[in-house]
């Protein structure tokens, strides 16, 4: 019997040596630990022994079955993780599998970021029509027919009262036409100009139109509103200026430049948005009570403040809406 | 408009007050500052030279080698100019020298084999004038090695400013320099008159008659007799052309130099060539023609207004003279008209004409009309100081409605309600006496102040406190950063459309923003388009009335620079005009749409992929995730068109809410995409957002998660190829109950051995109850229910 156990043991042992993979394994279970297998028959005849020989073989024989159980335990897990790395060898450094994900046009998200902080600062977002009458446009915006500063906007005209609108102001007269202050509102859209197309001019743009009108409104906090606003868009530091300027909708009336400098260019003051107290005669057409009320407008280009915020040269770049451009954003 | 910075010292003490300081306070003022050229450093480096030697170039023959000496110092100098040669004194442009005006800088160079160290000027070189024909020869008297600052007097400072349209007060030396009193609170110094007149009184001598009153308020005409004409002393030549004019004779240079000191525009008639000495102001007939000083005939209307002696025209007011009356070198004895004419009627004549001049720019904005007769008499002091002329007595004043000046009330609290902030009364006083306002009363916590007759842009008060607000300095106004929260209900008409952006930038589109002007034919080809009257060239003559031509041009020129893959979108306004007469607008229709397309692979060959092109499925697909995402899409409709003649695709599905069609998209026909040069297939889907906005309310509602498990059972049916798979879904839907939750087309398989014309289709029916766990036998009933309906109305077979 012990000689028995003994080739069993050693069977075991050469055998599970040579074992290379899982299935192999499980063979040498089978043919050792199984329910047929030997340590399972060698136990059989182990029971049927008589009662004094017993002391002598049971120990060595559950000595050899335990031993062997952990040999075949510890090579299974060993085998078990070992597979993971060598089957399923991949090569990481091959490309990922492709996912294009678009984008929005680098105009609507200048516009988005220009909107998100004007929204937290309580604005509301209205638009408007881009064929307008020249009432919106030009009258109601104390524009006199034949006055000289109907020049300073380049207009399309559609007909005698008809045009492209140059401006988004006229979402405001909408705006206050249909309802009454305290109006806080955001207008952005595209407006046009009849200008020849150059690197530095379209003929249309884009443009965000701001309005408050309520009772408490004045130009020391439209300058504060400005100032929050630039503050957030171009940076702490941001060094700014108001300066006096005219429009006719408006007064009394202010350009803000943004001081711009570029590595290794001398700096300058850009025009980043025009703005001002809304003229009393604007109320007045729009049939708000103007000694009550006071209100603040301002705007902007979008176009300008990307191309100074991307370093876009060209602004005939953002209509031609090539690939390698919009997948720059 | 350019100053002189020299010129505006002549009425503005600026000792103490460096350049940099005048300049940011006339842009603080209001006045923008555009430029400022420092002649003396534009001029570095351009020196008087001698040009010791010329010989001829030995490589080239229209070339020169000059010696030119410089202070003792030689240079070789290669030069191209005809008329350069030896003995001359010359200006030279030393290595550094930058040329104004053309970006260009001097530096040493080889022309033809031959070193040259410099650049011998002509005047154009020089940014003097146009002169361009050979070089500038100067006096030989002029020592070589002065600057061209010293030797010119260029030592002048030019400052370009912007004046705002209702500033007429500030096109001048004078009113910039008012401006600047008032800021920096000094005085104002005017040009003091010494007017010598003869006894014979002017009425003696020529007449004026205003037949037109309305535009034509004031005349005045001073006569100067005996002039000589000649050139213009050097003081005069150096104010012109340091703004850029270009001086002409004693006469002419004095009416331009009066222009551009206190600003009013004057004209100077050679008094012998107007008939009976007469001038008559009146309207022009219509058709009139008249030659302009510019040698061109202009056709008149009966609007514009007219200078004319007993006999003919003689100008167009306020915008430019006659040949026939122009003070040639045989003038003798002038009339000068100094007049103020209605600002708009001087406008549409120029607008009209195309016209624009130094007058007539001043005119349209309004002039100073009772700064009229010092004007003329300014200028007639001049003109006969430097052509020895005799000025007659008086001047002839026509005036018939004298204009009287306008007061204007502020009340003192008003400053603050607009402004924001306190400010002293003195201070606001200050500025208002700087400005020459006169208080007229002071009372009630209200000044009344009388506006000077140069400022028609003052008549509310809303225009004074813009006046304390611009010369107190906006940047010293305090910024108030305390914003109230506003409890107004909260409007966002974008969010719609920012929702859409995102979901398609997460369906991989580009966004696009094309030109929505368009020319005509093509415009047309999309709806009717509403064109405007002016437009910059043909191409871009008319209003788009589709996003789509723009969308195929993008894909057309991205095609050309080999990005031929494409999924882009654009979102944006298009306009069709229901009559070809706009009146209202309900003569036309501007809607928002989102137009988005897809063209070129799906999938390119990578090392797991094949290659794959784009059709009218991924289309499908993209637009249900999109719909889906942007809508509560169970109200939307579908319509299948099958080769559609009309419209813009070969075919295509549309979506309905009710009976109103708000999209379609579809493969673009072939013959569409042959016009933008685009050879590949594009599958385009064009949704009227304005439709979808107004009849799709996005409410996202929550569904209750399967509590039970869902049943799936499989199923393929054999059936003619001609019976779409819609027909196939309708039936079976039609024959189960609502326990049948979805349908889903796994397999589609054509082949020879299904029989002719024969396709097999095979479906995956999942069935849920919400209330229970469904058994086999439930699901089996109901499945065999819709099996059999499929067999017996499209005659089709049960699979395997």
């Amino acid at each position: 019997m012990l000689d028995r156990i003994e080739l069993a043991e050693k069977n075991f042992k050469s055998e599970i040596e040579s074992v290379i993979d899982l299935e192999k394994l499980e063979e040498v279970r089978i043919k050792f630990l199984g329910r047929k297998g030997l340590f399972t028959e060698l136990f059989e005849e182990f029971k049927k022994l008589p009662k004094e020989e017993k002391p002598k073989y049971g120990q060595v024989l559950n000595k050899a079955k335990s031993s062997a159980q952990k040999n075949f335990d510890e090579l299974k897990s060993k085998l078990e993780n070992s597979t993971a790395e060598d089957k399923e060898y991949i090569d990481l450094t091959l490309a990922g599998r492709g996912v294009e994900l678009g984008s929005k046009h680098i105009l609507t998200q200048t516009l988005d970021e220009i909107k998100s902080i004007f929204k937290g600062l309580g604005f509301s977002i209205y638009e408007g029509p881009e064929l307008e009458s020249d009432h919106n446009n030009f009258e109601m915006l104390n524009f006199p027919p034949d006055h000289p500063a109907r020049d300073m906007q380049d207009t399309f005209f559609v007909n005698d009262n008809f045009l492209l609108r140059t401006h988004t102001s006229p979402v405001q007269v909408r705006l206050m036409e249909n309802s009454a202050p305290p109006i806080r509102a955001l207008m952005p859209g595209k407006v046009y100009r009849n200008e020849a197309i150059s690197a530095k001019s379209y003929c249309l743009f884009h443009q965000v139109e701001g309005l408050y009108v309520d009772e408490d409104v004045t130009f020391a906090e439209l300058k504060g509103t400005l100032v929050a606003f630039l503050k957030q868009f171009f940076g702490e530091d941001v060094k700014y200026r108001f300066r006096p300027s005219f429009f006719p909708f408006t007064e009394p009336s202010a350009e803000v430049d943004v001081w711009w400098q570029q590595k290794g260019k001398e700096g300058k003051w850009l025009e980043i948005l025009g703005c001002g107290m809304v003229d009393p005669n604007v109320l007045e057409n729009v049939k708000i009570d103007n000694e009550k009320y006071v209100g603040y407008a301002f705007g902007m280009g979008v176009e300008r403040i990307a191309m100074l915020k991307y370093g876009v040269g060209d602004i005939r770049t953002f209509f031609d809406n090539d690939k390698r451009f919009l997948e720059q954003f | 408009m350019k100053l002189s910075l020299n010129w505006l010292k002549q009425y503005i003490d600026l000792d103490g007050i460096s350049t940099d300081e005048v300049v940011e306070n006339l842009t603080t003022a209001g006045l923008e500052v555009d430029e400022v050229i420092d002649q003396k450093k534009l001029y570095d480096n351009f020196v008087v030279g001698y040009v010791k030697e010329r010989t001829k170039h030995p490589n080239a023959d229209k070339l020169s080698l000059c010696k030119v000496e410089v202070g003792g110092e030689e240079f070789p100098i290669v030069c191209g100019a005809p008329n350069v040669d030896a003995g001359q004194k010359i200006i030279l442009a030393k290595v550094g020298a930058k040329i104004p005006n053309e970006d260009f800088t001097i530096s040493k160079s080889k022309i033809r084999g031959e070193v040259s160290m410099g650049m011998i000027c002509s005047e154009r070189e020089l940014g003097i004038s146009n002169e361009h024909e050979g070089i500038m020869v100067l006096d030989e008297n002029i020592e070589s090695g002065t600057t061209f600052g010293e030797a010119f007097g260029m030592n002048d400072v030019i400052i370009d400013i912007d004046i705002t349209p209702n500033r007429a007060d500030a096109f001048s030396h004078i009113g910039a320099a008012r401006d600047l009193a008032a800021v920096f609170g000094r005085k104002l110094k005017l040009p003091e008159l010494n007017l010598i007149e003869t006894d014979e009184d002017v009425n003696s001598i020529a007449s004026v008659e205003i037949e037109n009153k309305v535009d034509c308020p004031r005349y005045v005409a001073k006569v100067v007799k005996n002039v000589t004409i000649k050139e213009s002393p050097k003081w005069l030549k150096e104010r012109l052309t340091a703004i850029g004019l270009r001086p002409i004779n004693n006469v002419v240079d004095v009416t331009n130099f009066i222009l551009y000191e206190v600003g009013q525009p004057l004209h100077a008639f050679d008094l012998d060539q107007l008939a009976e000495n007469k001038i008559i102001i009146r309207s022009a007939s219509k058709d009139e023609k008249f030659i302009t000083l510019d040698s061109k005939e202009r056709k008149l209307l009966d609007t514009d207004l007219l200078i004319c002696d007993a006999d003919k025209a003689v100008a167009i007011a306020g915008v430019m003279g006659g040949e026939n009356s122009e003070v040639t070198n045989n003038t003798k004895n002038i009339l000068i008209e100094s007049a103020y004419f209605r600002p708009s009627s001087v406008r549409k004549t120029s607008k009209k004409l195309g016209l624009q001049t130094d007058a007539s720019i001043r005119f349209e904005r309004g002039c100073d009309v009772d700064g009229t007769v010092f004007a003329a008499q300014r200028a007639a002091q001049l003109i006969a100081e430097l052509g020895n002329g005799k000025i007659a007595k008086g001047e002839i004043d026509v005036y018939p409605n004298a204009i009287a000046k306008k007061q204007v009330s502020l009340r003192i609290g008003r400053i603050k309600k607009v402004l924001g902030f306190e400010i002293p009364i003195k201070k606001v006083k200050e500025i208002f006496s700087g400005l020459e306002f006169e208080l007229v009363s002071d009372a009630e916590e209200t000044l009344v102040y009388s506006i000077p007759s140069f400022r028609h842009d003052i008549e509310r008060e809303i225009d004074l406190i813009e006046e304390i607000a611009r010369i107190y300095g906006y940047d010293n106004i305090p910024e108030i950063a305390k914003i109230g929260v506003s409890v107004e209900r909260r409007v966002d008409h974008s969010s719609f459309n920012d929702k859409a952006r995102e979901t398609l930038s997460g369906l991989g589109f580009y966004e696009i923003i094309t030109n929505s002007l368009l020319n005509k034919e093509l415009a047309s080809k999309y709806g009717n388009p509403v064109g405007v009257l002016n437009p910059q060239s043909v191409e871009m003559s008319h209003i788009r009335p589709s996003l789509l031509p723009g969308l195929l041009s993008t894909i057309s020129r991205n095609i050309k620079v080999k990005e031929s893959n494409l999924k882009l979108y654009e979102i944006g306004h298009t306009i069709r005009k229901f009559n070809d007469v706009i009146n209202d607008f309900s003569d036309f229709e501007e809607t928002e749409h989102l137009l988005f397309a897809i063209t070129g692979l799906a999938e390119t060959d990578e090392w797991y992929s094949k290659k794959r092109e784009f059709d009218f499925y991924d289309l499908k697909g993209i637009s249900n995730s999109f719909l889906k995402s942007v809508t509560n899409s169970d109200r939307v409709k579908i319509k299948y068109n099958q080769n559609s003649e009309e419209g813009i695709f070969e075919y295509s599905i549309s979506n309905l809410v009710g009976k109103n069609k708000f999209a379609e998209g579809g493969k673009v026909k072939s013959s569409i995409l042959k016009e933008f040069g685009i050879s590949q297939d594009v599958f385009a889907f064009d949704i009227n957002l304005t439709e979808l906005k107004k009849n799709i309310v996005v409410l996202s509602k929550f569904n209750e998660l399967l509590k039970f498990p869902k049943i799936k059972k499989d199923c393929a049916f054999i059936l003619d190829s001609n019976i779409d798979y819609n027909s196939v879904v309708k039936i079976i839907r039609a024959n189960s109950s609502n326990l049948l939750k979805n349908v889903k087309l796994f397999d589609i398989f054509e082949s020879e051995s299904l029989g002719v014309n024969k396709k097999s289709l095979a479906f995956e029916l999942s069935y849920y109850d919400e209330k229970k766990t469904l058994t086999e036998e439930e699901v089996e009933k109901e499945f065999w229910k819709a099996i059999d309906a499929v067999k017996v109305k499209l005659n089709a077979e049960l699979r395997g």
